[in-house]
This record gives C-alpha cells, structure tokens and sequence, in this order.
C-alpha cells in the first residue's frame, strides 16, 4: 500500500497559492516537501493526513541568494542541492557537510533542508549547523514575513515555532566571515543512518584569543542545543590547552544527554566532550 | 558449437552468468506480492499481547459484522494442535485455557476479502490473558545457571566428552577461563515473509510461497491439518532472500493460513510487513559460551572444558540441532586430548529463535577465537604461532573422535592468509591503545581460523537419502532440454546455475538446454532442505550422478537407434560413434522422447559405508566433510569518537571444488558483509514488553555498502572427492569467523579485549573507560 494513496495533495503553482490554502486549511494543514520524513511515518504508525499541500518546486522557495553578510537558502532547497552549490561552500563549510551526511543520495536528491527543519526531529542532520550560524527562519504568510531566530525555533521534541497558516520561505543564515566551522556526524553507520550524536561549531578566534564561539549538538536532547555554557566559558579567552581541557570538561559537566536504542547517555556525555575538544584542536 | 570437438567444454570451474540474472535485473521476476492472485482472501494473526499468561478467553466485539470475514481459532484445528518440528511442545495455535508462552504467539487467524477489513476484524478480537513473570533474556537464565543450575530449565541438553579432562588440566602450567556473549540477528531478507494457502475439492492445500525448505510444511503439518504428505502440496515462488529465515518458519505461516483457508474453502495469503516480519519471525540464537582451558608453556592445549547455552526462545522448534552443530564447532579447529563440552537450549518468554546461515557455528566460532586469542596473550606468543602450531590437521582427531581426512586446506588457509596480508607484520604495527608515529587511528589486525561441518551433522544424510531426479522434456521452445528436478532453492546463492553447470558438464551439453524449475513437492523428489551448506556438496552430487545416469541411458539409445550398435558419446552436445558423423543432442532426445513418452535419470545419496556416528553419545564422524577458513580483519577506531572502522578483510578459504569463481567470491563477500553487521552493528534484544527492541530499519542496522571492508578473497580447493564435482559447503561459512577476527584486531587496536558483540562505539568507550581494565 503506498502511503500517499488516500490523501487528497494539492499542487499550488507558487507561494501565494500555497498561502492561501495554508490558511483556509487550518491545523489541517499538512504541508509536504521531499516527503522523505514524512512518507515513512505515515506506513509506521503515524496516520496519514486526509489532504496535504506539495510546497515541491515551489519556485519562490528554491532560491539561494549570496548577500554581503548573509546567504538567504529557500527552504525548498535540497540537500543534494546544497551539496554542490560551490558558492555557499566557504560561507556555510558545516551546513554543506552536514547535507552531505543526510540519508543518502536518494534522500539527499529528495529531502529539502526546510523540511529537515520542519520536522524538527533532534537527530535533523542540519540542524546544530544551522543553529551555529545565528541565523533566522523566515515565516511566510498571508500577512507577511516572520523572522524567528533558529535557536529559538525548535521549542519542544518536534515542537517549532510555527502557526499553521504559515511556510517556511527561506533562512537567513550569516557567513562564517574569519570563523572556523567543523562539522561530525557520528552515525550507527556510514549511510542511511540516524546519528548517536552531531556537533557542529563556528568559533573565531583572533591573535590567540577567541573572539566567539557557538557549538551546536544534535540527537542529545529533545531538540538541536547550544552548548551556551561552554560557549560563554570560551568567550574571550586565550586559546590554551588548559583552556581546552576546562571546555571539555565543562561540556560533559553541562551536557543532559538522553538515552535512547541508538546509544547510551554516558557516551554522549563523554563524546560531547571530546567533540569540543575536536573542534578547538582544529581551529 | 565449439570448434575443438575432441575436447569437451567445461563450465564447472568458470563464472558462468546466473541463469536467473536476466529476470532479476530487469525487474520481470515476480515474486509472491507480484503475483496477481484473484479471489485470494488476505489473513492477519492475531497475537498474544503478553510474553506469558494463562490464555483465559477470546472474544469476538459483537458490534462488528463477522459476516464478512472468517476467524480460525485453535479449535479450528482439525487434529492435534501442535507443530511437530524437532519436539511436539509448540502449538499451531495458543489454545484458551492453556498457557501463552511469548509475546506476539499467535492465538488466531483473520482473513477477509481485503487486507484491510482483515486487519479491521483483528482489532475487534479481545484476547484475554492473565499475566504471569516472564523470563525474557539469556542474561536471567546464564544467571539461574551460575547460581542455581538446578532451576535452570533447558529444552535439551547434549555433551562431548574426549579423553580426560581433570588429567588435561593437572598437566596444564596455566588455566584461563572466560565468557563471550553475543545477542540476536535479524536475516533481513530483502522479500518479507509470505505464503498463500490453496485448498483444493479433495480437501488436500496447495501452499506457495518464498520459502527455502518446500518439504518441510509437507511433513510437518500433517498432525494439526490431518492431512497425509501427499495431501499438502507446496511450491517455491522467487525468493527474494532467506539465510535460514525461511527454513523453518514458513511451515508455521503455511499453518496459519491453511486454518482459515480450509474453513472458508477460499485462498488465503499471509504476508508481513517488515515491522511484523522483524517482530516475529525466528532471530538467529543469543548465545552465552564460557570456555575453561588448560596449556602448556610451550602452547600445547591440554584441556577444554566449555559450556554453550543457546537462547531457544519459548519452544524448541529446531533448535537442538542448532546446538549440536555449535558445540561441534566449539573445540573443532585444534588439537586437544582432553575436551568437555556441554550444550544447552535455555527457555526464554520470547520468540523462538531459528535458523540463521551458520546455524550455531558462528556463535561457537566467536568463543573459541577469540579465547584462543587470550591463550596466545597469556602465554606471550603471537596468535598465529599458537595457531600454527595447535590447528588441526589431516589425520587429527575431533573432538568427537572423527579422524580428518586428506582433504583438508587447513593448513594452507592458515598460511596463505597470513602471508597475503602481512599478518606478522600488521600485528607489530597495532597500536595496543597508544598511538603510534604516524597514525591518527588507533589500528589492529586480528585473526580467526576456523572450520565449517559441511552437510547434516552425524549420520543425518545416511539417513535422510536425498533424492533427485534430472529428465528429458521439450522446453519452451519446443525443442527437446533436460529438467533438474530437486527440491533445492534458489534463495539468491546461484544454485540453479551452479547446478545447470554441474549438469551440463556431466552431460556435456549447451547449458541453454537444461532447465532448473522452481521446486514442486508435487513434481520433484525429495533431496531435501537447502540449508546446512549440504546443497552443492550433496545435491550437486546427485544432479551430477542422476545426469551420467540418464546420458547413458541417451548413449544406450542413441547407439541403438543410430548407430547400428556403434558404441555412442555425447559430447559437446552431440552424438559421436565411431566411424559415423556426429548427430545433434536433439534429434537423439527428440526421438527418445517419441519413443519412450519420458526418460530420466536418477540418484539418492549414500555416505560412505565406512561412516560412523553415534547419536546418543555424540561420538563417530560428525560431518561427511570439512571446509577450512582463515580470516584477517584490520581495524582502525577514531580515538575521539571511539567509532570503529573495519578496513581490510583477508579471507583465504577451502570449500573444495569451486563451481562458480564469481558466484562463490560474491556469496563470500556478503555473507563476510552480514558477519561484519553482526560484529559490530546489528544490536537486538528482547525488551521488558517481550519484544525486540530494535524492530526496525530505523532502529535495527545493517552494513551499507560503504561500511564494507576492502575484500581480499582468496580459494585453495581440495574437493571432496567421494561426490564430484567435490564441493564442500560454502553457504554459511563466510557467516562463521569474521566477529572474532575484528574482536582480535580490536583488542590489537585498544589493548582490551570486548567479550560481547557488537562491538559498538560505546561498548569500545567503556572498555576504555572500565577502572577494572583487566583483559586476560
């Protein structure tokens, strides 16, 4: 039985179309992208909606725009996409990574990065790379745009800040500058494969001293986390390896991870660790 | 035709192309959920919602309408409820009144018109239990065994006793003693579970289905169905894989299916879907294995005293002889006068455990090669000087006194593996836990040396005689062809072209005139299960043998009826008769078939008469044959993340006769690749709901083709030569030795040793992070 035979989908023509059926919809309003989180929810367990709106292609949802600061990445964009827009790549080096290690290449052709983020699951491969960029989520809806910070966005375990009216249009997702970015996905295996735990960090750092850093985790918690502890700790220090040791410390110290079937609390704790390490012995 | 006519063509030897590829790669093989079967009602089994209870009643909502669905409850059965495999405790049916023994026993069977409305109609049945404490888990029996052995509560029990153990351990220097442990493992056939269950005017069924063992229902059934062998007709449809998963567990869905189908008198198919299909078919056996041994200084094994426990599940079903094949792979590959092995079952509140490529072996092989490794360790020799000097050999004796015959690659396995992969030198660049110049990874290389029992274990094929049949008929296109007639199944290993080779050269004919037809039990002899990696072994032999049985006959007629009396060959694919001009194959069996309406040739099995086993004692000749094996496994583990890589595999291996190069290094690399998933992946176990915890392909992880190894895969064949062409078993021994090579090479890596498997990121983390630290 394919998951999609009973439900009525609708294919607006672009974003205003799609709006409007969003707010006639209500609660539900199903929105539906790749279909590669959903589609297999829907044949293990989660009953399938009656009807659902494609957001597919949408055109105004495909765009990636290279500005002075910042890149605006529509939330159609596909992981597979991303991976070779080579002119995002020095800008967003973790987010490029981190498309690279989702499902594999027929998810990656499929799955779109709002998506991923829609879904809000604490495994998203993209999120922690979003989520060090400081960047935003742009709400559309028939009223207008909203901006959410992303590390605001994710609210409960597959909670987002979201009204049913509206559609993820786009992030906006300032580039690295002088930072470093690093990237690791520690999977139960190389391809398709759900991660134990990811960490992704964007950390400046000037003449010896680290101007700011942000570390993200993923498949920690019941949503994507700031390390901000470890962060405001490493703000404005000097760039020991003492200072290292203290950040690794203090990140297993502060770091709640959970159990679950795909690895144990205390390996989490003891690798969030050693990730922050990772991440300051690489910069 | 070719060119050489002098010179007979021979395909046994070279990779041919699989006879079945051209269907599979286009996708035209229709495989059971392809077929299009009309009026075919669709069952759903209803199950036990406690992993044990007293099963007080089943009660049918009576606001549903059953009018449109048939509900087959165990007072359906027509006869006795029982499934008889290897012991008659195990139920078709949970019966009310009695006791529910694992969570998801089947307790009734729907079936309706749609898939839907069968599922429907399962919701409305209410089966109520009143719970009793289950036992779930090996780790609580190996407990009860320890402390309280005699509540320990074994479904059978077997020992192999050699010479004497408490001299062997008073001439020891040193004993070490220590437990391994290693859980389920789901096949993960690509095709789920499926059978559909015909009943005919006569009363007798016609099942079909993915299934790997079609006389098994046949035989097993007729107690519960009272309907003799010759009233159950089962046929294979396409297999879309089965490494054991199909052995023993279709004749329970054949079950399932034929009650509401002979009440309905309407086809009913049962079909899963991966989540039921994980849930509850059989797993590969848990296994708790504990080895005490005795050694010289100087390596010389003096005693082995072992016990094996097997976690069986809630009934028996197969599972002794799984255990007798592990416990005779516990102690097989080394020399030793003194051995004690003691096998169990234990009985758990879960799904009984079944068959699964390598049957108990492997589980044998993981204790032994790994604890070999801790010998060589405690007495400060390299682990393949051990093995060098303590491997078993021609003219040695197992451990249930056999004496190995010549035919034997131990050595040379052991040799080559080592040389092709610079074993010697691997080792010395192994980290032990601190990183060397150079390497950002630590990095190990293990080894394991092994055999594989080829064949029934004892005297199994002595008595089982299998039959096969191979005949002449017109083929498709009219033309006259031979058909392969046994009940063997092609489940994805390339049996039905190893055997088209096997037959081809016997007859020396094109192999496009042979066919090899899916197995019938109503049109093929019974040469039995294809399982135990006794198909090219003992099969290929009669396919072989019953081939020259029916060219003779050809030549016989072919001299008779052409040649005057001529004494006549066939070879490549045409008659020759001294003095005459050849005659093609076609014209000869064409008239043959004229004449005679048939012509077949036919063989059965027999060991050799010298064979001798004893059951009750388990002493004699445990296996008709032997294949050897040494693998090397190299690992590399990322020191931040303690994620393992495994990077090169060598495996040198002795199955005897190759048939088919490409087909045997392929089978090879995925049963190495299902043994990787099974070293340090595929993590299941029973939860405290009495299901398996990872039941799905989310949760439940196997190798991607990136996560496989470099192969390095090499054969020495030395065939076994009472049954040409002298293959030894293939099938399951890629499956045996490759988790204690990447035990041993991770212990190279990290310097401690894990004793359960898989081995995982996290059970590397607290090996390194155990304050005990201790590693034999």
């Amino acid at each position: 039985m394919r998951p999609t035979e009973n439900i009525n989908i609708r294919f607006p023509k672009n974003l205003q179309e799609a709006l409007r059926l969003q707010a006639k919809a209500g609660t539900r309003g199903q929105l539906l992208a790749g279909g590669t989180d959903l589609m297999v929810q829907w044949v293990s367990g989660t009953p399938p909606p009656r009807r659902a709106t494609s957001v597919w292609n949408l055109p105004e949802l495909c765009e990636i725009e290279v500005r002075d600061k910042d890149i605006l990445i529509g939330a159609g964009v596909t992981h597979a996409f991303l991976v070779d827009a080579t002119p995002i790549h020095r800008h967003l080096p973790a987010l490029v990574a981190a498309a690279g290690t989702v499902g594999a290449a027929q998810i990656q052709a499929r799955g779109t990065l709002g998506g991923n983020v829609a879904n809000a699951s604490p495994a998203g491969d993209t999120a922690p790379a979003l989520l060090v960029t400081d960047g935003t989520v742009l709400l559309a809806s028939l009223g207008g745009i909203r901006e959410v910070p992303l590390t605001q966005f994710w609210t409960g375990y597959r909670q987002i800040d979201a009204r049913p009216d509206e559609i993820i249009q786009a992030f906006r997702l300032p580039k690295k500058g002088a930072a470093r970015e690093r990237f690791r996905k520690i999977g139960t295996r190389k391809a398709q494969a759900i991660s134990k735990i990811m960490a992704a960090s964007r950390i400046r750092v000037r003449k010896g001293q680290i101007v700011s850093a942000a570390i993200a985790l993923g498949s920690i918690a019941a949503t994507p986390v700031r390390l901000t502890q470890v962060e405001d700790f490493l703000a404005g220090k000097p760039l020991t390896a003492k200072l290292i040791t203290d950040a690794e410390q203090l990140a297993q110290k502060t770091v709640q991870p959970i159990a679950d079937i795909r690895s144990t609390a205390e390996y989490r704790r003891w690798v969030t660790g050693r990730l922050v390490r990772d991440a300051l012995e690489n910069l | 035709m070719s060119k050489a006519a002098s010179q007979p063509r021979r395909l046994v030897g070279h990779g041919m192309i699989r006879v079945d590829a051209d269907g599979k790669v286009r996708g035209q093989t229709r495989y059971l959920n392809d077929i299009r079967y009309r009026n075919v009602w669709h069952g759903v089994v209803v199950r036990s919602p406690v992993a044990r209870g007293r099963f007080k009643a089943l009660t049918l909502d009576p606001a549903f309408d059953w009018s449109r669905v048939v509900v087959a409850t165990a007072e359906d059965i027509p006869g006795e409820n029982v499934v008889h495999m290897h012991d008659r405790t195990m139920p078709l049916l949970g019966e009310v009144g009695g006791e529910l023994l694992y969570r998801g026993e089947p307790v009734a069977v729907v079936a309706a018109k749609t898939l839907k409305l069968a599922t429907e109609a399962a919701g409305h049945i209410r089966v109520e239990v009143e719970e009793l404490p289950p036992l779930l888990t090996l780790q609580e029996t190996v407990d009860i065994f320890k402390k309280t052995p005699k509540r320990f509560v074994s479904m059978q029990d077997k020992n192999i006793v050699k010479g004497d153990l408490a001299k062997g351990f008073a001439e020891a220097d040193e004993i070490l003693e220590a437990e391994y442990w290693a859980g389920h493992q789901e096949q993960l056939y690509i095709e789920n579970q499926g059978i559909v269950v015909f009943p005919q005017k006569d009363g007798s069924i016609l099942a079909e289905g993915s299934l790997q063992c079609p006389y098994f229902p046949v035989n097993e059934l007729n107690d519960p169905l009272q309907l003799p062998p010759e009233k159950i007709r089962v046929r294979q449809t396409p297999v879309g894989g089965a490494f054991g998963g199909k052995e023993e567990y279709p004749t329970m869905l054949v079950g399932y299916a034929a009650l509401p189908a002979l009440k309905s008198g309407r086809p009913v198919k049962i079909t899963y879907e991966r989540h039921e299909d994980i849930l509850f078919t059989p797993k590969r056996h848990p296994v708790w294995v504990r080895y005490k041994t005795g050694f010289k200084k100087d390596g010389t094994l003096t005693a082995i005293e072992c016990d094996y426990i097997l976690d069986g599940g809630a009934y028996l079903t197969i599972s002794d002889v799984v255990m007798f094949r592990g416990i005779l792979h516990c102690a097989l590959a080394y020399r030793c006068d003194n051995v004690v092995i003691r096998g169990r079952v234990a009985r758990t509140n879960s799904m009984p455990s079944g068959a699964f490529r390598g049957f108990g072996a492997p589980q044998a092989i993981w204790g032994i090669e790994s604890h070999m490794d801790a010998i060589a360790a405690r007495l400060g020799m390299t682990p393949h000087a051990l093995r060098r000097k303590l491997h078993a050999r021609a003219g040695d004796t197992t451990p249930t006194g056999q004496v190995l015959s010549k035919e034997n690659g131990a050595t040379e396995c052991l040799n080559l593996a080592l040389e092709r992969s610079q074993f010697a030198q691997k080792l010395r660049q192994s980290s032990r836990g601190k990183l060397r110049k150079g390497q950002s990874k630590y990095y190990g290389a293990g080894l394991s040396f092994f055999a594989h029992g080829a064949a029934f274990t004892g005297d199994g094929e002595a008595k089982f005689q299998a039959k096969g049949r191979v005949e002449l008929a017109r083929l498709e296109d009219g033309r006259p062809g031979v058909n392969i007639r046994v009940s063997s199944t092609e489940m994805g290993q390339g049996v039905h072209t190893i055997f088209t080779q096997i037959a081809a050269d016997a007859f020396s004919l094109d192999p496009a005139r042979i066919r090899y037809p899916m197995a019938d039990t109503g049109l093929v002899p019974d040469s039995g299960p294809t399982v135990a990696s006794r198909t090219t072994m003992v099969v290929g032999n009669i396919v072989h043998r019953a081939s020259l049985d029916l060219k003779a006959q050809m030549e016989a007629f072919a001299s008779l009826h052409f040649f005057r009396g001529e004494k006549a060959r066939l070879e490549n694919s045409q008659f020759h008769a001294e003095g005459r001009k050849p005659l093609p194959f076609g014209r000869v069996a064409g008239k043959m078939l004229d004449e005679l309406g048939e012509a077949s040739g036919f063989f059965q099995f027999k060991l050799p008469a010298d064979i001798r086993w004893d059951q009750d004692r388990f002493r004699g000749d445990s296996y008709p044959g032997y294949s050897w094996a040494a693998h090397i496994a190299e690992v590399e583990i990322d020191p931040i993340t303690c994620e393992l890589e495994v990077t090169r595999v060598t495996a040198v291996i002795d199955v005897g006769r190759i048939i088919n190069p490409i087909l045997a290094a392929g089978q090879v690399e995925g049963g190495l690749t299902q043994a990787l998933g099974y070293a340090v992946m595929e993590k299941m176990a029973t939860g405290k709901d009495g299901l398996y915890d990872a039941s799905r392909l989310q949760t439940y992880i196997i190798p991607t083709a990136l996560d496989t190894p470099a192969y390095d895969i090499q054969f020495v064949e030395y065939p076994y030569s009472f049954a040409p062409p002298g293959g030894k078993g293939l099938g399951e021994l890629p499956m045996d030795g490759l988790a204690p090579a990447i035990a041993n090479a991770v212990e190279a890596a990290i310097g401690k040793r894990l004793r359960t498997i898989p081995i995982t990121p996290e059970s590397i983390f607290d090996a390194l992070h155990d304050p005990s630290g201790a590693t034999p």
